[in-house]
């Protein structure tokens, strides 16, 4: 019965104050839905794609060697935390489909676990007969299981039969070759076949790398240091699990939205629960009449405490479970499928720990706060309850210690300074709001900017190229490059992935890029915009390679030689490139320290018409405008476009709700006030104008303290989202005055909607109310 | 509009002025079609019980409510059936109200409360000058909260008067305070509305104090019961409650 009838006064409680009941709600489910949403974009391509590595057994690392010998295999078996070796033949090869598309190919031995294709559907035989084919690249060219296919190994077409359609752990997000961004399945993907189809090509089974797994939690830098120690000069490159191309473009993706998953939610949840706790404690302390009545009805305190803290529990739970259903639906429906990843499911997947994190800070500002408001609230006796609370009295400013400021100020312009020093509490939480909702704007464009700003960087500073031709090193050499006549400014460029040993003991492989001194075609810059050339005795690296292995000019690093030892090379120059990052150096330091220039790749500025016949000639590999490289790299962020789309989209909710709120409070708890004004003959605009104002210099507060939360979140963002990009995360006047406008508007419509609600008000009724 | 010119006695006219309200289905004649005139100058009392409309026939005349039929005419001018905005203009430039319980506004110190009137008036009396004649010149920068009752009832008098208004109404301005400072405060009202020439209506359901009007209406159920005249109102020393 005692619950019947509390429950019932629950409910018309939450009926009366339900601008603030919905306003709680919707704050609450903002802010899980949000936390859960970008948690499950990269929850989802985390656990999928650690599913196929498990379920494929993903090597840990590989070592490339021209042929690997027993010696050095055994020599990496018995490495402290090696657990498995075996050794596979993997290159890329052309087919005779239409567009003359690559396939990756892969030889495995029949005994091999590692590494292993993750069939779709048909057989990965072990007789050796048939070959697995990418399943995306087979849909793409419409092959089936049956169908032949004949790809080029050493200069000999080899046909195969199609056993089997598979997912590789290697091909979740893989790219051809430096001209191409993202991945597009009509022209790349993978092929495995059987060691012994080989024999036919090689006359013998052929290998080129060593597939390392290791137990959990070894150390992968020792066990690196150690297997290149095993095979010495013959290696090719070391490449960990991490660093291999579509396991470090995942990784970089997941690390994107982890990024953006970390820092937005946080904001929000903040502002979330500062708001919260002060509407709830608001308005638990609008009740308290209600609760000496309760107390002198003889309620005990038990139920007159779960009566209140029951409304903080209801909203809160309600919000956040509204969140959670509504955050992966919409954030990872929406959001995986264009990530542009080949995984065996795109199911969603939650982050529950981090729910529970939100819940728990949701129920602490709700429940919790209610539930200490109303125990203070306990301590007195009914009867000081029933008593109105004394108001607050008028306080002197300290503008008034300024007399000659403060009398110079019109009568309505002190009245808003005395109420908004008066009523601090609202000011700051409206002040947050604001601040958080300019901050995730201001945060959301710079990110937005930063990124197709790298554009423009890019291929608009850095490299000048028309187009980016990938040469066929089998039939160029230096005399047909030298003799080759294009009208227009060429580069040659030599690409290569070089295992190199860093000053902190770090080996891996990194991009080296080998041009000529002149470099008309790539424009390498510093930090500060000045241009810098490639030294004479030395290399030049990328300002965010330096950072992360810890170098500045002069350290020295080694790099090794093709068929050779290391060599030790000083770096004489830091260049600022933001799409990149690489060791660069001239071709005649390349042939100084004992290397051939081989150019992989010529850049050309044509002076009129690109000469399609060379273009179409076959020492021509591939050809990339400037103009589709930078639109590939823009579609490669621009995912994270959407996302500043939904992010703008919860600041400007965000800012409504919370304006709403308090310019309701504002007007609500001065009722009194405004319609005294009103009987004294103050016009609606005139009071309007009070209210609005004070509203107005709350959003400009908050607006002025969002930009170095802005500014802060971008820095943050810019530094950690992705590794390969070096991001400076600089606010812009431009988003800035943006994001400022655009709260404005936000403030300004939410001020429009209470100013309606003013006059709707029967204002009179707030002085008769008292008698 | 204009009615005929001159007589003070219609001053103020109200002809047969009804006001309805809906509560639910319910409909409510709080004032049943009441007809009377005062003349300028005058001290008046509206008295009644709770309920009979007095409050009613005040806010109509204060111009914060509209008759639901009739017309009020004050100082020449009709002001049943005038917009929002033309009635707001009226309450600012006609009307000084005292209230029962003050409403002066707590943010504000006692000269800034009349120093309200400043704002929005043609011609205001000077707002120190308003707190001199009501004896708080000594507590100008007093908020209310550090005033007695009868202070802030005093600093509420000298806000509508400061106003500079043609009429001033009051509303049980003795209602929460104690029988010698009520008395002060009437003397007050009616002392300084004299000297100025104000025309004042209160409205009270204390019958003792109807002796110090010139004219009383008795309501009752919406409805003026009765006018009386008094010759020679007494002074306020004289009246016993």
């Amino acid at each position: 019965m005692v619950r019947g009838a509390l429950f019932k006064k629950s409910l018309r409680d939450m009926r009366k104050s339900k601008s603030q009941f919905i306003s709680i709600f919707i704050m609450a489910t903002l802010a899980v839905f949000i936390m859960t949403g970008l948690d499950s974009i990269w929850f989802t391509i985390d656990k999928h794609a650690y599913n196929m590595y498990q379920s494929t057994n993903l090597s840990d690392l590989w070592v490339t060697v021209a042929s690997p010998s027993e010696q050095q295999l055994w020599g990496i078996s018995k490495i402290q935390g090696v657990e498995l070796v075996e050794k596979r033949f993997s290159i890329d090869a052309d087919t005779d489909l239409p567009g003359k598309p690559t396939l990756h190919v892969y030889a495995l031995d029949d005994r091999t676990i590692l590494d292993q294709p993750q069939l779709q559907n048909g057989r990965f035989s072990k007789s050796g007969g048939g070959a697995v084919l990418d399943s995306r690249f087979a849909k793409a060219h419409n092959l089936r299981i049956g169908d032949y296919i004949s790809i080029k190994l050493n200069g000999v077409w080899l046909r195969i039969q199609i056993d089997g359609m598979a997912l590789s752990s290697e091909h979740i997000y893989a790219v051809k070759n430096s001209a191409t961004l993202t991945p597009d399945s009509l022209d790349y993907g993978f092929l495995v076949i059987r060691t012994k189809a080989l024999e036919s090509i090689y006359g013998q089974k052929v290998y080129n790398q060593i597939s390392v797994k290791t137990s959990p939690g070894s150390d992968l830098a020792q066990v690196v240091q150690k297997a290149g120690d095993v095979v010495g000069d013959d290696v090719i490159g070391i490449t960990l699990q991490k660093d291999s191309g579509s396991v470090s473009s995942v990784n970089s993706r997941i690390q994107q939205f982890k990024t953006l998953s970390l820092v937005f939610p946080v904001l929000f949840l903040l502002v979330t629960a500062l708001i919260t706790q002060s509407t709830m404690v608001r308005m638990i302390e609008n009740q308290r009449a209600q609760i000496g009545i309760l107390k002198a009805l003889g309620y005990s305190k038990r139920s007159i405490l779960w009566h209140y803290t029951s409304y903080g529990v209801i909203v809160g739970v309600l919000g956040s479970v509204f969140g959670l259903l509504l955050g992966p639906n919409v954030f990872g429906r929406i959001m995986v499928p264009q990530l542009k990843l080949t995984l065996s499911s795109y199911s969603i997947r939650i982050n529950y720990v981090n729910f529970v994190f939100a819940l728990f800070l949701i129920l602490m500002c709700t429940g919790g706060v209610s539930f200490l408001a109303c125990r203070n609230l306990q301590s007195d006796s009914p009867s000081a309850l029933l008593r109105e609370k004394p108001p607050k009295s008028g306080k002197r400013i300290f503008l008034e210690s300024m007399p000659s400021l403060w009398q110079k100020m019109k009568f309505s312009s002190k009245l808003i300074a005395r109420n908004i020093i008066k009523n601090k509490g609202r000011l700051i939480m409206s002040t947050i709001g604001v601040m958080g909702c300019t901050g995730v704007i201001i945060s959301a464009l710079t990110v937005r900017s930063t990124l197709s700003g790298i554009g423009d960087y890019t291929y608009g500073t850095t490299f000048t190229f028309d187009q980016k031709v990938v040469l066929d090193t089998a039939k160029t050499n230096s005399v047909y490059l030298k003799n080759l006549e294009l009208d227009g400014i060429t580069q040659q460029l030599e690409e290569s992935a070089v295992q190199v040993i860093f000053p902190d003991g770090v080996q891996k492989m990194e991009l080296v890029n080998i041009t000529t001194k002149e470099s008309p075609l790539i424009r390498l810059q510093d930090i500060d915009g000045n241009p810098v050339s490639l030294p004479d005795n030395g290399v030049l690296m990328t300002r965010k390679l330096c950072r992360e292995r810890g170098l500045n000019t002069g350290d020295i690093i080694r790099i090794k030689l093709t068929d050779k030892g290391y060599v030790s090379v000083p770096v004489i120059q830091i260049a600022y490139i933001a799409s990149g990052q690489g060791i660069y150096m001239t071709d005649t330091y390349w042939e100084s320290i004992g290397e051939k220039f081989k150019p992989t790749a010529l850049l050309v500025r044509w002076n009129g018409e690109p000469d399609r016949k060379f273009l179409s000639s076959d020492v021509v590999a591939d050809s990339a405008t400037r103009e589709s490289m930078q639109d590939s790299l823009s579609s490669s962020i621009g995912i994270v476009n959407l996302a500043v789309v939904f992010l703008i989209i919860l600041g400007a909710s965000l800012a409504f709700v919370v304006l709403y709120n308090t310019g309701m409070l504002n007007f609500a708890e001065r009722v009194r006030d405004l319609a005294t004004f009103r009987v004294l003959g103050f016009h609606h605009r005139e009071i309007r104008y009070l209210v609005l104002v004070e509203n107005y210099f709350s959003v400009l507060l908050g607006m002025l303290s969002g930009i170095p939360v802005g500014r802060f979140i971008s820095w943050i963002i810019a530094s950690s989202i992705d590794e390969r990009l070096d991001l400076l995360g600089n606010i812009t006047l431009t988003d800035v005055l943006t994001a400022g406008a655009m709260t404005m508007f936000f403030a300004w419509i939410v001020n429009r909607v209470i100013a309606h609600k003013m006059k709707e008000i029967d204002i009179f009724e707030a002085l008769k109310s008292v008698e | 509009m204009k009615i005929s010119k001159g007589d003070p006695m219609d001053f103020i006219t109200f002809e047969n002025v009804e006001r309805e309200y809906n509560i639910g289905d319910t409909v409510i004649k709080a004032v049943d079609g009441i007809s009377f005139s005062l003349s300028k100058g005058t001290f008046n009392v509206v008295l009644g019980q709770s309920g009979a409309g007095k409050t009613t026939l005040l806010n109509l005349l204060g111009g914060m409510d509209s008759p639901t039929s009739g017309k009020i005419v004050v100082n020449e001018k009709e002001i049943s059936g005038i917009s929002e905005f033309d009635l707001t203009e009226y309450r600012r430039t006609q009307i000084g109200f005292v209230f029962q319980f003050y409403n002066l506004v707590p943010n504000l110190t006692a000269l800034e409360n009349v120093q309200l009137a400043e704002e929005i008036c043609p011609e205001p009396l000077d707002a120190r000058e308003m707190l001199k004649r009501v004896g708080l010149e000594n507590r100008m920068d007093n908020f209310p909260s550090q005033m007695s009752g009868g202070e802030q009832q005093r600093v509420s008098i000298a806000r509508a008067l400061a106003k500079n208004p043609q009429i001033v109404l009051c509303d049980e301005p003795t209602g929460a305070l104690d029988s010698e400072t009520g008395r002060r405060v009437l003397r007050l009202i009616r002392d300084v509305s004299r000297d100025l020439g104000k025309t004042v209506i209160v409205v009270t359901h204390n019958a003792p104090i109807s002796e110090m009007a010139h004219t009383v209406l008795h309501m009752r159920d919406g409805k003026i019961a009765k006018v009386q005249l008094n010759e020679h109102p007494k002074d306020v020393e004289e009246i016993v409650w």
